[in-house]
């Protein structure tokens, strides 16, 4: 990292939650650009302070009009208004709950009805409108975090946190609501930037959905922790005029976004990082974004941990510590050489040694401990980032967060010799998607052989897409491309279309392909997609 | 404009934004997802751009309802026709 950046580099002072990241904003710089967004064609900016007023206000109209433990549905469009609802209503003691606005309305109503969401907020006023039975039908006079709190017996909220639901990147009703806190996303937000700080001369380009937990800390909160300032994107609509409009230095996206700007070389040349997450990013997209110059970050992290656990620091971005150390960290402390792994560098110290960088090795962040299971499932311990538990879920909840406050990810994992982490695979019966959204298997599987009623079939994830793979000795034997393939094909596509239409694009089937061969599976009858997804064509 | 003027449209558009696709034929029943090399970032991008040819907008979710190459046409013919 060149030394005029690096005096750039704002001390980082972890942040408590939105109060203290606000009164930072008040008295620390004020003056400074927080947020740049959209307003009659043209970028305007939004001071520190400004924007903490803005907030303050808002939430005193909130406050006003709600008692404390309402909980508000909020439609996230990533405005600037979107953005200023979710932090004002937070702070005057809303429950909140992100929502994305493009979803379809059986989902969104669903998801109401699982939350408990007592009103909403969004820009789409006729959506609202379809939406206002589900919130009385869901209503219940007291709405308070006492369900959440008994998942888990270490889930206890102090008066200064508040919670905020973020619904699990999945497809259907089955995504659970996590149950996060301001702290744990400030947390979070720290976290990452102790090991890939930005400057208060960056600008971050947010054009991540803000109801995922990476594109809330990853996309925003982390350029707020750092100082930087925060450029709203302006949705789908201007993906391809989103960075020639805000000239960003830093970027979050998922691998099929980056895919998509490189493609039609959308990259603005201030850009000099972008971190990568919420899905397997192939290396070829990786290997393009270095060719133009930019530095490509790759992190893991799931909602349940408030977004980042591990991240890779490309070596211009490796400092000497730029987040206070505190001593009673584990992260902070050597390695006792057990098998619980902190990092060599876990508060930002420089690796001796360091030479050539691998996107995919990552580096644990602070405040998280990452073990390997005998079977390499990944392990994560972090009291500060982790979820509370699933809304309502204690089954669930406690099926994946043990009572030692380890985490069971599902994800499968290696150390390499430098003790860096490597993701090789996923324990569970998801496929994740290069738009950085998750398919859970069963419920997919389950909704397509109820209109497939006695097929046999799985799903598997090609170039990112899901394909669906059916076992018909006809086609399989005939070819993809043979008339017998294409008239089951064709018969296929009618019957699952109706259950395709419910789903957002990236996740629908992108290809039918069939086989003569019975499908391979375990001994406890679990198909064994890694195998099948290595004889996949093309 | 009739609906076959906005099929051809509808055409010229997916054919520039995704230019593997040239020489493709694309039929009312073509499904975008599995007949075609779009996928969701490049239907973003045709639906984009045909709001702007057509100065109209379709809400964003109704996008991931449009399965077939007909439905596309269907929902400009129906906002274009709206308008006037």
């Amino acid at each position: 990292m060149n030394a005029e950046r690096e005096k750039k580099l704002i001390v980082q002072t972890k942040r408590t939650g939105f109060m203290d990241l606000l009164n930072a904003f008040s008295h620390e710089d004020p003056d400074r650009t927080a947020v740049l967004y959209e307003k009659s064609g043209a970028a305007a900016a939004l001071s520190r302070s400004a924007f903490a007023e803005a907030v303050m206000e808002r939430k005193d109209d909130l406050a006003e009009e709600f008692g404390a433990g309402t909980c508000l549905g909020v439609l996230c469009d990533g405005s600037l208004s979107c953005v200023l609802t979710i932090f004002a209503a937070v702070l005057a003691s809303l429950q909140v709950v992100l929502l994305d606005e493009n979803a379809s309305e059986d989902l969104l109503a669903a998801q109401i009805r699982q939350t408990d969401i007592d009103c909403l907020w969004g820009s789409d006023d006729d959506l609202i409108e379809e939406l206002q039975g589900c919130l009385t039908e869901g209503l219940s006079p007291q709405r308070d975090m006492t369900d959440a709190r008994s998942l888990h017996p270490a889930q206890i909220r102090t008066p200064d946190e508040h919670p905020i639901l973020f619904f699990t990147s999945g497809t259907t009703s089955s995504s659970k609501a996590v149950v996060l806190t301001d702290a744990s996303l400030m947390a979070a937000a720290y976290n990452g930037s102790c090991k890939l700080p930005l400057s208060c001369e960056d600008t971050l380009l947010c054009m991540l959905p803000l109801n995922h937990v990476f594109g809330f800390v990853c996309g925003m909160l982390w350029g707020m922790q750092c100082g930087a300032a925060v450029a709203l994107g302006r949705g789908a609509r201007y993906y391809t005029q989103d960075l020639s409009f805000f000239r960003p230095t830093a970027l979050s996206a998922v691998p099929m976004l980056l895919g998509f700007l490189l493609q039609h070389n959308l990259l603005n040349e201030e850009l000099r990082l972008i971190l990568i997450g919420a899905g397997d990013c192939p290396p070829a997209l990786l290997t393009a974004a270095a060719a133009k110059g930019v530095s490509v970050s790759f992190g893991y992290g799931l909602t349940e941990t408030s977004s980042g656990v591990a991240i890779s620091v490309p070596p211009e971005y490796r400092v000497n510590p730029v987040c206070t150390p505190d001593p009673g960290d584990p992260a902070c402390a050597p390695d006792p050489g057990g098998p619980a792994f902190a990092g060599p560098d876990a508060c930002g110290r420089a690796l001796e040694g360091a030479q050539s960088f691998d996107p995919y090795a990552l580096e644990i962040c602070p405040e998280n401990t990452v073990t390997l299971a005998d079977d390499g499932e990944i392990l994560v311990t972090g009291a500060s980032c982790m979820m509370k538990g699933y809304y309502k879920q204690p089954e669930d909840t406690a099926a994946v967060l043990k009572k030692d406050g380890v985490l069971y990810t599902g994800d499968l994992g290696r150390w390499d010799e430098d003790g860096q982490l490597h993701i090789i695979g996923r324990k569970k019966e998801i496929l994740v998607l290069h738009d950085g959204t998750k398919l859970f298997l069963p419920e997919y599987e389950s909704r397509i052989a109820a209109v497939l009623p006695g097929r046999d079939f799985a799903v598997l994830e090609k170039n990112g897409r899901p394909v669906l793979l059916l076992v018909d000795p006809d086609a399989g034997s005939a070819g993809e491309s043979s008339a017998a393939a294409d008239k089951a094909r064709a018969f296929v596509l009618g019957a699952i279309r109706p259950v395709m239409a419910e789903l957002p694009r990236g996740q629908q089937v992108s290809a039918v392909l069939f086989t003569d061969q019975p499908l391979p599976r375990t001994a406890t009858g679990k198909v064994k997609r890694w195998e099948l997804a290595r004889q996949l064509p093309g | 404009m009739d609906r076959n003027q906005i099929a051809e449209i509808c055409k010229e558009v997916i054919y520039e934004c995704v230019p593997d696709m040239e020489g493709t034929p694309i039929y009312e029943d073509t499904v975008i997802n599995t007949d075609t090399a779009i996928d969701s970032m490049g239907f973003t991008l045709i639906i984009c751009r045909l709001e702007a040819k057509f100065d109209v907008k379709i809400p964003q979710r109704q996008w991931s309802k449009m399965s077939t190459f007909g439905d596309v046409v269907n929902a400009f013919e129906k906002r274009i026709n709206r308008r006037f």
